[in-house]
């Protein structure tokens, strides 16, 4: 997929670019939200916290003006084919994004909470770091093969989810565990929870993100699939 | 798609039955009946080959629509539909047009006779220097003999379907050219289920109308489409996508591609087709 | 004065007194004076033309005796009864010979003889017989007919002046068919028409108008015919609704008026002039109506 020749319109094919190009803007923003928001979960630096809280406008923004312009394109341009399933990509990838922001702020707010507790108790746990890297790592990834538009690639990050789902789990059983130990623990482990949570979360939408990169490559909707039938659909092409 | 297969997927969807069930109208599917099957056409003017090698099927009762860039045949292949070419010496047909059993293009049988089966719209509304009524009445008075009560009937539901009897229910004996350039169109078209064909081809018929004659003139032909063989030639790929069910694309007297409007539009098989689309043809 | 295009008026050369506007305006009164001088010269005559006609004519005309008394011997009272009789029935049989060969004939032309020799060929011929001399076409006649019949008659007219009619209607019924749009015949092929109720039903009534016009301005035309007449039907000084008979008609009776001495002949003779001039002023002026009308 892909255009072997660029649109007759100069003025599309700089929108259609700008577009993407703001989609990968907002992307990098979220990933370093996300690194930032860990990295207070695990060290307690306050003023991290206050920079991931206020970049979250920053990230509302991006997807204001996003969509504001794929609405534009669609009025204008009446887009067709792939360039259709660009726009409705995209704006589906914004709210994911988006979301992902949401869930960073809400772990380094609960970062700061769990802090005022006494940090300790996070460094306990570090399977919720583990499982945010490969949170990061899948985003990464996604919007690698946004950029590339690289379905292969896309369907990578698919398989991933898994993981992350099994670190969840181990780390909830752990935290069970630390809690019936030491009933003192219990606020500061629910909040481990949470923040355990918003990682599963920040992975699940990563996964739709590179759910929407194969829509826009192959036009195949691949949402609610299991991963074989995927990867079948993928080779037959 | 046997039940257990149904049942088994049931839990676990693939993308198959996904498709399958969203979509029952694939090209393939028992819903597609071919109502012309066009093979090997080649078409000339004079010297000039203007389509090759056309294979293809037409489905009955559906919409199907030809795009492509200007010069590119497919106003060309509409007309060899009703052998609209015989009235040009130096135009010829070689290959096979199948209409219901019957090859068109070298049929023994009279040509008029073919021609009252399959109605024609043209770009410029082309209405008779006469009466509406008569306007209507002539093409029906051609093959029927029918009184004047049964007349004015035929005359009455056509305009009905046309969405004009409203408009004209009161000045029949007036000129059928003093009508407006959407309702012209819209009396040839009641002029063309008067006779009660089971073909219509209409050739770009709503170039010379503005956008609210433009949108009456699609509504009717989503009505017509529960009885009639649609076949439009536009060069506008929105009107196209809006009114048909089927897509044709064709260059330089080639068919490229054919399938379901919607496949064509969102997910098109060739990458010429994909070019035009979007606009970044040449 | 810039290469670089600039807008309007920002280098200011776009004014009343830029050379070559000024230069252009005084070519183009120049040429304006001229052309109106040059409508004033040719008006002029043809003022000069009608009013001579009328003036001269006019007494004549006046006089009711003019219709309904017949061509007298020089010195007695008369009229021209006769003569716009013999010209009413020869030009009305001229014309319904000619008319149905000239519809059909310029019908073949249009409809079935796009390309081919014949049509070609049928054309070249036509426009030659439409600018032959029509005294040519009175000799013709004579010597194909009248000499073999033996006598002068009024079919015999008839006919020179159905073979002036022809060749006009054969050009307008041509030129009026094919600007009948090809979208309109195809539309009523299209619903299973057969050719001939195409051209009948639809083709010559988008056309009417102008092949009426076309038949207009032919009986324009063969109104003031004198040549042909002369070697075929010739005259007759009395009263005669004979066709086979010599028959008396409006331009040989004036050429002979006109050419003799007697006073009270000239004075008919101007008003059979003024006669004539204003029939065919009229079929003009009605034929231009006409088509203006559905136009």
């Amino acid at each position: 997929m892909g255009a072997s020749t660029e649109h007759i319109s100069k003025q599309f094919e700089a929108d259609l670019g700008s577009t993407r190009t703001s989609v990968l803007q907002m992307g990098g923003l979220v990933e370093a939200q996300i690194l930032a928001a860990i990295d207070a979960f695990g060290g307690g630096d306050a003023a991290l916290v206050t920079q991931v809280i206020d970049n979250e406008r920053r990230v509302n923004g991006y997807e204001v003006a996003i969509d504001g312009a794929c609405n534009h394109i669609v009025v204008k341009r009446q887009p067709a084919a792939s360039d259709l399933r660009l726009i409705m990509g995209i704006s589906k990838i914004v709210t994911d994004l988006e979301r992902i922001g949401d869930e960073a702020e809400k772990i380094a707010r609960m970062a700061r909470a769990i802090h005022e507790h006494g940090g300790h108790h996070a460094q306990r746990f570090p399977g919720v770091r583990h499982a945010a890297q490969i949170a990061v790592r899948m985003l990464r990834e996604g919007l690698d093969a946004f950029a590339r538009l690289d379905a292969v690639a896309a369907a990578e990050v698919l398989k991933e989810d898994s993981a992350i789902d099994q670190e969840f789990t181990s780390v909830l059983r752990q935290l069970i565990t630390y809690m019936m130990e030491d009933p003192r623990t219990i606020t500061p482990a629910l909040e481990i929870v949470w923040v355990a949570k918003a990682v599963e979360r920040i992975g699940d939408h990563a996964k739709n993100l590179a759910e929407q990169v194969i829509y826009i490559v192959k036009g195949t909707d691949v949402r609610h699939t299991a991963f074989a039938d995927v990867e079948r659909e993928l080779a037959r092409e | 798609m046997n039940a257990t297969n149904a049942s088994i997927a049931r839990d676990r969807p693939t993308i198959h039955t996904a498709v399958r069930r969203a979509d029952p109208q694939a090209p393939g599917a028992a819903d597609f009946k071919p109502k012309f099957r066009i093979r090997a056409l080649n078409f000339y003017y004079g010297g000039f080959h203007a389509l090759k090698n056309i294979t293809m099927e037409i489905p009955e009762r559906k919409v199907t629509a030809f795009i492509g860039p200007s010069g590119c045949g497919k106003s060309t292949l509409l007309r060899t539909f009703n052998r609209m070419y015989s009235l040009y010496p130096d135009q010829r047909a070689e290959g096979e047009i199948v209409l219901d059993g019957e090859d068109l293009v070298t049929t023994r049988r009279d040509v008029s006779l073919i021609r009252a089966r399959i109605g024609m719209v043209f770009q410029k509304p082309t209405p008779f220097p006469m009466s509406i009524y008569e306007n209507i009445a002539f093409g029906v008075r051609l093959f029927e003999d029918l009184s004047r009560r049964d007349m004015d009937e035929r005359v009455e539901s056509v305009l009905a379907r046309a969405a004009l009897w409203d408009e004209v229910k009161d000045k029949l004996q007036q000129s059928g050219q003093s009508l407006s350039g959407g309702q012209q169109q819209r009396l040839c078209i009641a002029r063309c289920i008067a006779v009660q064909p089971d073909v219509l081809l209409l050739d770009e018929p709503c170039s010379a109308l503005d956008p609210i004659s433009t949108a009456r003139v699609e509504e009717l032909i989503a009505e017509l489409k529960s009885d009639y063989t649609v076949v439009i030639v536009t060069h506008n790929m929105q009107q196209a996508a809006r009114v048909s069910d089927y897509t044709a694309y064709m260059y330089l007297g080639e068919l490229i591609e054919f399938g379901r409007t919607d496949e064509v539009f969102i997910k098109p098989k060739k990458m010429q087709t994909e070019d035009y689309i979007t606009g970044r043809f040449g | 004065m810039s290469a670089v295009p600039h807008p309007a008026g920002t280098a200011g050369v776009v004014h009343a007194g830029n050379r070559l506007y000024r230069s252009r305006k005084r070519v183009n009164f120049m040429l304006l004076g001229i052309s109106g001088l040059a409508l004033a010269f040719g008006l002029f005559w043809l003022v000069w033309i009608l009013g001579t006609l009328l003036y001269e004519g006019g007494t004549a005309l006046a006089r009711a005796s003019l219709y309904y008394q017949m061509t007298p011997p020089p010195g007695s009272d008369g009229g021209l009864a006769n003569a716009i009789v013999g010209s009413l029935l020869m030009v009305g049989a001229g014309t319904l010979l000619g008319t149905p060969v000239g519809i059909l004939a310029g019908t073949y032309l249009a409809e079935y003889g796009r390309s081919g020799w014949l049509a070609s060929a049928t054309r070249f011929l036509n426009d030659v017989l439409l600018s032959a001399p029509s005294i040519v076409i009175g000799l013709f006649v004579y010597s194909v007919f009248v000499a073999r019949v033996g006598h002068f008659s009024a079919w015999a007219g008839s006919l020179a002046l159905a073979l002036i009619v022809i060749p006009v209607i054969v050009r307008t019924t041509d030129d009026m068919l094919k600007l009948v749009p090809n979208s309109l015949r195809e539309a009523a092929m299209a619903l299973g028409a057969p050719v001939w109720k195409m051209i009948t039903l639809v083709t010559y009534r988008a056309a009417r108008t102008g092949i009426v016009t076309g038949i207009l301005l032919a009986v324009a035309r063969i109104s003031g015919e004198t040549a042909p007449l002369l070697f075929t039907a010739l005259n007759n000084q009395f009263w005669s609704t004979n066709m086979d008979a010599p028959m008396s008609n409006l331009p040989v009776v004036i050429f002979q008026f006109a050419m003799s001495p007697y006073q009270d002949w000239h004075r008919l003779a101007w008003g059979g002039a003024a006669l004539i001039t204003i029939a065919v002023l009229v079929l003009n002026i009605f034929a231009r109506a006409l088509f203006r009308k559905t136009d």
